[in-house]
């Protein structure tokens, strides 16, 4: 849709620009407003000091340190989601195994591997946890199984249905971008490969897979993950199969019994609210 | 060959170059299309490379799908080598050589098909008329030259067309718009013939033509009609013969009825006879159809009984308050006036049987009319409106059941001890309880066993003095409440005898009261009446001034009643006063105060307020001078108990309970506390702001701070807590000595009386007793108990009771507390830090501001997306916008095609230029080679030409 009128100002062509420099621009933008906070908390240092010794002494009041600075965030990665369009009949549509098994046997394909569900159902977790409404969550990207790497920004609002969700992934697939409603803003974006490049510096990078040698309890890992580093969680988005990608730094199972997407992530941002005590 | 392997050399470096960008080869790529014009085109491999599609849509079929990028780039290399470099190449000459043979044009024709068209245009010519009278020449050369002769006029058409003119086969193009021509020809002499067939056929008519066919065609139609209506008559004749017969064959007779047959004979006889027949049938069928009529039918006889029934009337309607009054006045009158005609009689005995007969007929007649109660009651039920009594009504109902059972168990006990108050208080002996119970302390606290539990919740518990005062006002309303009732009403017609004559018995001890009696104007004339009266003549007599002067009954009563309700208000305080108090009384008094004050509320209001102003100067010059006790005495308690049992204590603002709200809460803060009477009276005006603010749950931090400063007096002076700075502060103001501290073992804790309390002097002995500090303290405990349960609701809740909770708990550490008290203190400890707990748990962490979810957008998309398609709702836009995206994607090719020409043209040039350049410079070479020969030979000697004679 195009504007009727033109907007004066500055264009958004020019002022959005995307990828590496959109994220520094938005590291520009939080530190800004923070710096003179922070100038003030340090003049003001001592006093708050002596209030929270005072505070503390006061029964029955829970005192949460009030947290300064940089907050370290969350970033998923769905990897191998099986997300593919295909041409039924007349119209597009986003194939999957129930649906179009049919279809696929004719075109050669393995139904069994067509399961969008999957990658419903976590992005639909991931973006409805506490970690995301809180603000704790950077960025999520997913790429499918034909290696198109997208990427959903925190605040778009899902559909909550398969249905609509096909019909977003269709027109996402072929558009190559889905705007907000109302507003010019990128909501879903496709990308270019490899996902590393979206990756910040400081930041570990967690694989899971149930095939890892490595049985953990989540929440003590990521207890000892260090307090200013940037967790990205790989996770396969598939039904069968496992990933295998050479920038995850540590594989980890952590159940003993095999999981789906959806619930393995829930299990993840359990434990990384417990650590960061959103509740 | 020699070309061929420059091909394939060139190809290899090509494949070089294109590695690293395609648009740079377009000098190379003319070179390979060099190549593909060679006999046996070699493969470019750049021509067998595919589009490749970046998104690959399973099932999709696109248009330009597979595309081969190198070859359609080799195609239009070649395309233009057909067009743009032969323009190029004739562009800088002045003529041109035209080929028209027939077929060169062609490019699928072979050299033999050439040939044949050829010589079939040669014959086509011969044939031709005009050639006819061509002389022939008799060779085939001459005529060919001389056929060609013949359109001497086509050739000079075909000069006037400019040379550089597309290449579209001239010739060929002659040839058609010459047969053309001729077609057109052929065309028109057709049509020529068609036309002149239609002229003729749509001539006008003549005039003559024209009428004889109107009367051809009118005879015509005549000679049709008549022919229809002979066929008609014919048809109608032959169907009436085959009827005729068809009856007379007697077929008929099995399907239709006898009698119809009969007619249907008749008429075919012509017969007449047949209606005769008909009527005989339609007769007896008639005949028939009446005699069912005339049966009774059972549901017409009930309509008959239904109509006859008695219709519903409308009862009498319900009287109106005023109405009532009007009655009860009217009564009153009545009665009054026989007890003048009784008076003036004098004879006692036959005038008092009349009388009670009189009264037997009147209480059959009404059963309320005996009763003083009852009447108020009734009276109470019409007049006083809900609103203003709904605090009280509520708190009544809710004790109402506690009590009945306590007064059941008082009746057993009562009964035998007093038997005349049984009779005396006809339906509410419970009065009389009451009143035993204040005169006999240990009956009441007998009683009071049982009533504590249901009061508890209420009163704040052990605290005697309040409780008896509050239950002395509050039970006599319940029995009033229970007179109203059916049980009430049932008593009364029971004893209407019997009472009756107690009442003339005591009338004639004290003289009679008068019915009808007029509102006293002052005091002095009031407590005339009342003087040596009975408390309940008393009551009584304050219930007929009432009646007589009631409001609804005239207008000018408002005026009377106001000043009688100031006088009574003033007798309330006056009796309040009097040293042996009559409590019975007070509590009698209370029912009619209420009463009016809800019938002159603003007045009430104004009265009251006007006493609260007054006893606070009085306060206020108290507290001046410290040698006074600035405690309030007895009638202001009283009266603020009065008050807060009129007016509603649950407004948030109300004109007399604000100001007397804050007048206790300051008595408490500001009297200082010299003695165990101050004890005493503090802790009743506690239990009296307890019990206020219950309903309104107003926070009365006055209250609290007196309790907390009576249970540090409770303390030794030296071991008492120190750490409470503020507390001692506001010790210092109040001066406190360890009033309450237990110095010896006690017992039993006592309840206490506050009327008996009060009567002591200050320095009664028995204030400093243990027994007395011990009764106290539970009192007050229970008091802050019932604090406790009424701000349990607040958010502040640890940090009101909390320190009080640390009190106790130390003061539970205390010598001589007995056991009783050490239970209900350390009971009230613990609640309190239970509850505390509580709000602990409740409370949020402390924090700048809440966070905040993040802001989420929704994404936009379309069902059945497809690409390429608008999805704008605007028609019209979408529309232009796909144009100028046509347009554009035009315009960019056409760029794009010129730009492609101009490269095109650029290496032609640059090739010439180069091959220029090689011949220049090869004819350079030559001639210097030939020059230097020259020299050679020159200045060898040889003189040149040796090696040329060589070759």
């Amino acid at each position: 849709m195009v504007r009727l009128y033109k907007v004066k100002g500055q264009k958004r062509k020019k002022k959005e620009k995307y990828d590496r420099e959109e994220e520094s621009e938005q590291l520009d933008d939080n530190d800004i407003p923070e710096s003179p906070k922070k100038a003030k908390t340090e003049g003001s240092g001592l006093d708050n000091e002596k209030a929270d010794q005072v505070i503390d002494e006061m029964p029955g009041i829970p005192i949460v340190p009030a947290d300064t600075g940089k907050k370290p965030g969350v970033i998923f990665i769905l990897e191998k989601a099986s997300l593919e369009i295909g041409k039924v009949g007349k119209s597009y549509q986003l194939l999957s195994s129930d649906e179009h098994a049919n279809y696929l046997m004719k075109n050669k394909r393995n139904p069994a591997e067509y399961r969008p569900d999957i990658a419903f159902q976590a992005i639909q977790t991931i973006l409805d946890s506490r970690v995301n409404k809180s603000g704790r969550l950077k960025a999520l990207y997913v790429r499918t199984q034909q290696g198109i790497l997208f990427q959903i920004k925190p605040h778009a609002r899902m559909p909550r249905t398969y249905k609509r969700f096909s019909g977003l992934m269709v027109q996402l697939l072929q558009k190559l971008h889905i705007t907000a409603a109302g507003k010019g803003e990128k909501l879903l974006r496709v990308i270019k490969n490899p996902v590393t490049q979206y990756l910040p510096i400081n930041s570990r990078k967690i694989g899971f897979s149930h095939s890892s040698e490595k049985l953990v309890d989540m929440y003590d890992y990521v207890g000892t993950v260090a307090n200013d580093m940037d967790l990205v969680f790989v996770l396969g988005a598939m039904a069968h199969g496992k990933i295998d990608k050479d920038y995850v730094e540590d594989y980890l199972s952590i159940s003993e019994f095999p999981m789906s997407a959806a619930y393995c992530i829930s299990i993840i941002t359990t434990a990384v609210e417990r650590k960061w005590k959103i509740l | 060959m020699a070309k061929k392997s420059k091909s394939t050399s060139n190809g290899s470096a090509m494949r070089k170059k294109n590695k690293k960008k395609m648009k740079m080869k377009n000098n190379l790529s003319a070179l390979n299309s060099v190549a593909m014009k060679s006999k046996v085109p070699k493969p470019n491999p750049f021509e067998s490379i595919w589009s490749r599609r970046k998104f690959d849509i399973l099932g999709k079929k696109q248009k330009g799908e597979e595309r081969r990028v190198g070859l359609s780039r080799s195609i239009a290399i070649e395309k233009r080598k057909k067009t743009l470099l032969k323009e190029y190449e004739q562009s800088g000459k002045s003529s041109a050589f035209v080929d028209k043979r027939i077929g060169e044009q062609s490019e699928g024709l072979g050299e033999f098909d050439k040939a044949i068209l050829r010589s079939q245009r040669e014959r086509q010519l011969k044939l031709k008329k005009k050639s006819k009278y061509n002389l022939s020449d008799g060779e085939e050369d001459e005529f060919d030259i001389q056929g060609s002769g013949s359109f001497p006029e086509r050739d000079d058409f075909e000069d006037e067309v400019p040379f550089d003119e597309d290449e579209e086969g001239k010739a060929s193009g002659s040839e058609k718009r010459s047969t053309i021509l001729g077609q057109l020809d052929l065309h028109g002499a057709e049509s020529d013939l068609e036309e002149r067939l239609m002229a003729q056929e749509n001539m006008p008519k003549s005039k003559k033509e024209v009428m004889e066919e109107i009367i051809l065609k009118s005879k015509f139609f005549k000679a049709q009609k008549a022919k229809d209506k002979e066929e008609n008559e014919q048809f109608i004749e032959q169907l009436d013969k085959d009827f005729a017969s068809l009856v007379q064959s007697e077929a008929l007779l099995s399907m239709t009825q006898p009698n119809k047959m009969k007619a249907l004979k008749a008429l075919v006889n012509k017969n007449i006879s047949v209606y005769h027949a008909e009527k005989e049938g339609t007769s007896a069928a008639q005949d028939k159809f009446s005699s069912q009529q005339e049966k009774p039918d059972s549901y017409d006889k009930l309509v008959g009984e239904m109509v006859m029934d008695m219709r519903a009337r409308p009862s009498d309607r319900t009287k109106t308050s005023e109405e009532v009054a009007q009655e009860e006045k009217e009564r009153l009158e009545k009665l009054e006036e026989e007890r003048q005609k009784r008076i003036f009689a004098g004879d006692d005995s036959s005038d008092e049987d009349s009388d009670a007969s009189e009264d037997k007929e009147a209480s059959s007649k009404k059963l309320r009319s005996i009763s003083g109660d009852d009447l108020g009651d009734s009276f109470s039920q019409d007049a006083v409106p809900k609103t203003k009594l709904g605090l009280i009504a509520d708190i009544l109902r809710s004790e109402n059941d506690n009590d009945l059972e306590s007064d059941d168990d008082d009746d057993a006990s009562e009964d035998s001890e007093d038997d005349e108050d049984h009779d005396e208080d006809e339906g509410s002996d419970e009065d009389g309880n009451e009143y035993d119970k204040t005169q006999s302390l240990k009956d009441w606290e007998q009683s009071d066993d049982d009533n504590g539990d249901s009061y508890s919740e209420d009163g704040g518990g052990g605290d005697e003095e309040e409780k008896e005062d509050d239950i002395g006002i509050h039970v006599e309303m319940t029995n009033d409440k229970m007179s109203s009732g059916s049980n009430g009403k049932q008593k009364d017609s029971l004893d209407a005898r019997k009472v009756k004559t107690n009442i003339k018995k005591d009338l004639l001890g004290q003289g009679e009261l008068p019915y009808t009696i007029e509102a006293p104007k002052t005091f002095e004339e009031f407590s005339a009446l009342l003087e040596n009266r009975s408390d309940d003549q008393i009551v009584e007599a304050i219930r007929r001034i009432r009646t007589f002067n009631a409001i609804s009954v005239a207008a000018e009563n408002r005026k009377k009643i106001q000043v009688f309700y100031g006088v009574l208000l003033q007798y309330f305080a006056v009796l309040a006063n009097k040293k042996p108090l009559n409590f019975k009384l007070l509590n009698l008094l209370v029912k009619p105060l209420m009463e009016m004050s809800s019938e002159i509320p603003y007045f009430a209001a104004i009265c009251a307020r006007q006493r609260l102003v007054h006893t606070r100067t009085q306060f206020c010059e108290d507290i001046k001078n410290t040698g006074k006790s600035s405690w309030p005495s007895l009638k202001t308690l009283f009266l603020l108990r009065l008050w807060s049992m009129i007016f509603p204590c649950s407004d948030f603002r109300h004109v007399v309970m604000t100001p007397a709200i804050l007048m206790m809460c300051e008595y408490l803060m500001r009297c200082p506390i010299m003695s165990g009477r101050d004890i005493t009276i503090g802790s009743f005006l506690c239990s009296m702001v307890l019990s206020i603010s219950r309903h309104s749950q107003k926070f009365c931090p006055e209250a609290i701070m007196f309790i907390q400063t009576l249970l540090i007096a409770a303390f030794d002076k030296k071991q008492g807590p120190s750490e409470d700075s503020k507390l001692y502060r506001l010790m210092e103001i109040k001066a406190l000595r360890p009033l309450l501290c237990l110095q010896g073992h006690v017992g039993e804790i006592n309840t206490l009386d506050f009327l008996m309390l009060m009567d002591l002097p200050d320095d009664s002995p028995y204030f400093s007793s243990d027994v007395f500090r011990s009764s106290a303290l539970f009192a007050i405990i229970e008091t802050l108990k019932g604090f406790v349960n009424i701000y349990e609701g607040f958010k502040s809740f640890p940090e009101i009771f909390l320190p009080v909770s640390k009190l106790l708990s130390e003061l539970a550490k205390q010598d001589h507390l007995p056991d009783a008290l050490l239970v209900q203190i350390k009971d009230v400890a613990q609640l309190i830090e239970k509850k505390a707990q509580e709000y602990h748990l409740l409370r949020q962490p402390l924090r700048m501001r809440k966070p905040k979810i993040i802001k989420t957008e929704v994404p936009k998309f379309e069902e059945n997306f497809v690409k390429g398609r608008d999805y704008d709702p605007d028609r019209e836009r979408a529309q232009r916008k796909k144009l100028k995206k046509l347009l554009r994607q035009e315009a960019k090719g056409a760029a794009r095609e010129l730009r492609k020409d101009n490269y095109f043209l650029l290496e032609v040039k640059e090739k010439d230029k180069a091959r220029l350049a090689e011949e220049r410079a090869e004819k350079y070479g030559q001639a210097k080679a030939f020059l230097q020969e020259q020299e050679h030979a020159f200045k060898s000697g040889q003189l040149g030409r040796s090696k040329k004679r060589r070759r």
